[in-house]
């Protein structure tokens, strides 16, 4: 087994990956960017490196800083979590040739399902369905002439494409110049790569992935599916484990299984991966691609199955054998996973960076918390506004839903805002309790609902409190909590009260 | 001690006749009521009103306070009498139509310039933060009068960025 393994990654999934390597009594090593310096993943580990400064293509996405880090304090392997290198090809490579391990599939294989264009083709090769689409990235005509084809609303998609960046809806031929001019330039920035393709688009599907585990002894297992139709501007935001559909229905979780593997195989996959299917309203599913990497949603597979991905990713990558069979996966449950996300739902989901004044986790029976945020730290505006993954199990849907509130309900975090108080209205809403799921649900949600109103007599709670607070705050000045504005112009105001 | 509080856009009256923890208060020209008041910590209220507990927190933001109980956020101005300190919320122009950052981010691009009209609805920036590009859009057809930022600008929030007339 390995002695020592760099996380070549910051947030939480860094210190998801901390955790077990700790538990496995493996060192580890974290790298980071400047406003990372006091990041939860940096306080974790064994040992740090700073790779450079916030921009990503700098210091996250510099294959060689994390290499020269990784060399510097004898990591044997890499973990790339998910984003930033962790499906890139050439990094894989990279890691090969200086002879450390990638926890993760070979770099070959990586190619071979990493653009979502080349995806399409090992599938079809391998015989599970797909969505209509172009075979490789197009220009203005090529699109046009998709189209015209096919005929409207069409997907633009990023041929390097992940959690909806570069991703566009296009209805009308009038929007689609500008739909490709701003899609390649997100694509570009995100992925140094602007290449877009065009599919035709399936009306109010459901997301539904499938987990895969394979070793490289040419083991490969499925580990039920997760549904992931809820999402805004193309990201999901909540996951289940299993999928409500699916618990209905169970012969899909077959069908779409052996699909998945299939697919998989045809790209001699192994390590953990995930094959997302798109499903239409009368049940039929559609590959539509495969993530080369541990998920986000990860934690609701292994609240079901019992599982940690991440170890049996690492056992893995050190040429172990899978320690089970399929006919031993067993799915126990249910699990749901709410993102907290520093960001206002009921303004367009905008990103709200800033300091934490408080934070409160919520605890008691089946709770979850994979996060990387403490009170007094400055959420950067220059990452992804993931806070946390709060994941809770119980023993059927129903449950897990009344828990999920619960939790959140016990969940505080002050200074700037979150998407907490709208995940407690979603799982309250009669549609998400009868799993009517489908990845337009939470416009159509905004379109049924208001933002949620106070019970009465909160308001009269709410001045009373304001008044005392004033009240103390005026008594005694330097025994005011901490406030959001700076001791500058704390210091400016009092002077002038003088 | 009296307070008038401003909140979504009315102003009421709060009176303290004792402080806690056996506070005694009176709201506008109600009835006058009793609440049992801990802070367990600073910036956080445990209150017992009417058989019912609220945990409440107080957050002091740029335009007054904000309370939050049981997730739901109270934005409140408070009128002190002896510290008179309410924001003059007056915006500018009747026919100026200004377009500030909303979070602290990175114009990635400009799509005008001055003297150009623009229709309702009509983008005039890109800014983009934590990886997300949102488009400013103009709220109204206008046109544009001064352009503040360029390309590759880092910005704060409510910087002004453009302004329409």
């Amino acid at each position: 087994m390995f002695r020592k393994v760099l996380i070549a990654n910051r947030g939480e999934i860094a210190v998801r990956v901390i955790r077990t390597l700790r538990e496995m009594g493996i060192g580890s090593i974290a790298v980071y960017s400047d406003p990372d310096r006091t990041s939860q993943h940096v306080r974790m580990a064994d040992q740090a490196e700073h790779i450079g400064p916030a921009a990503s293509a700098e210091s996250y996405l510099s294959i060689e800083k994390v290499l020269l880090a990784a060399r510097k304090h004898g990591a044997e392997a890499i973990h790339p979590g998910y984003g930033f290198l962790s499906e890139n090809a050439e990094f894989a490579a990279a890691c090969e040739d200086a002879g450390l391990v990638f926890i993760g599939p070979s770099s070959d294989s990586i190619r071979r399902m990493g653009s979502k264009t080349a995806a399409r083709q090992t599938a079809i090769a391998a015989g599970a369905p797909v969505v209509p689409g172009t075979a490789h990235g197009v220009n203005l005509q090529e699109a046009r002439a998709f189209a015209a084809q096919n005929g409207y609303p069409v997907l633009l998609k990023a041929v390097a494409g992940g959690g909806g960046k570069g991703m566009r809806r296009v209805d009308r031929d009038a929007d689609l110049e500008s739909a490709l001019r701003d899609a390649a330039s997100e694509a570009g920035r995100a992925f140094r790569n602007p290449e877009v393709y065009v599919e035709r688009l399936i009306e109010q599907p459901r997301h539904i992935e499938i987990q895969l585990l394979g070793d490289q002894h040419g083991n490969m297992v499925f580990l039920g599916e997760r549904e992931c139709s809820l999402q805004r501007r193309h990201q999901k935001v909540m996951e289940e484990c299993p999928s409500p559909l699916i618990a209905q229905h169970p012969e899909m979780r077959h069908a779409m299984g052996e699909a998945a593997i299939r697919a998989a195989r045809a790209a001699g996959y192994y390590n953990a991966g995930t094959v997302e299917f798109l499903v239409d309203r009368d049940r039929r599913f559609y590959f539509l691609e495969m993530n080369t990497r541990l998920q986000v949603e990860h934690p609701v597979t292994e609240l079901v199955t019992g599982l940690d991905l991440v170890k049996l990713q690492i056992e893995i990558a050190a040429g172990g054998r899978l320690p089970f069979s399929q006919e031993q996966v067993f799915l126990r449950g249910w699990a749901i996973e709410c993102r907290i996300y520093a960001e206002d739902p009921y303004n367009n989901f905008l990103p709200y960076p800033g300091k934490l004044t408080r934070l409160t986790r919520p605890q008691g029976p089946g709770v979850r918390i994979d996060g990387c945020v403490y009170d007094g730290w400055t959420v950067p505006m220059e990452y992804d506004p993931l806070l946390a993954k709060m994941a809770v199990w119980a023993a059927d849907r129903e449950d897990a839903t009344a828990r999920s509130i619960r939790a959140l309900g016990e969940y505080d975090v002050g200074g700037i805002r979150t998407n907490i108080g709208f995940f407690r209205q979603i799982l309250e809403d009669p549609e998400f309790r009868a799993g009517n799921l489908h990845t337009g649900f939470i416009d159509e949600f905004f379109a049924r609902n208001a933002a949620p109103q106070p019970p009465p007599g909160m308001s009269d709670v709410a001045a009373l409190v304001a008044a005392l607070h004033t009240m103390s705050r005026s008594a005694s000045p330097e025994a005011r909590p901490a406030a959001s504005s700076s001791a500058w112009r704390e210091s400016g105001r009092s002077g002038l009260l003088r | 001690m009296k307070f008038t509080l401003h909140r979504d856009g009315v102003d009421e009256s709060i009176e303290i006749l004792a402080p806690a923890p056996a506070c005694r208060f009176r709201l506008g020209d109600s009835a006058e009521r009793v609440a049992d008041v801990e802070i367990p910590e600073p910036g956080v209220y445990s209150i017992l009103l009417d058989g019912r507990v609220y945990d409440a927190r107080v957050e002091e933001a740029a335009t007054g306070l904000v309370v939050v109980i049981d997730g739901y956020r109270f934005e409140t101005e408070v009128l002190d009498p002896r510290r008179y300190s309410r924001k003059d919320r007056a915006r500018g122009g009747e026919g100026i139509q200004t377009v500030a950052a909303p979070m602290p981010g990175k114009v990635v691009r400009v799509l005008v310039a001055p003297g150009d009209s623009v229709a309702a609805g009509q983008g005039l920036l890109v800014v983009e933060a934590m990886k997300m590009q949102n488009e400013m859009k103009a709220s109204r057809a206008g046109r544009v009068l001064t352009v503040t930022v360029k390309e590759g600008a880092t910005v704060a929030p409510g910087e002004i960025l453009a302004t329409l007339e």
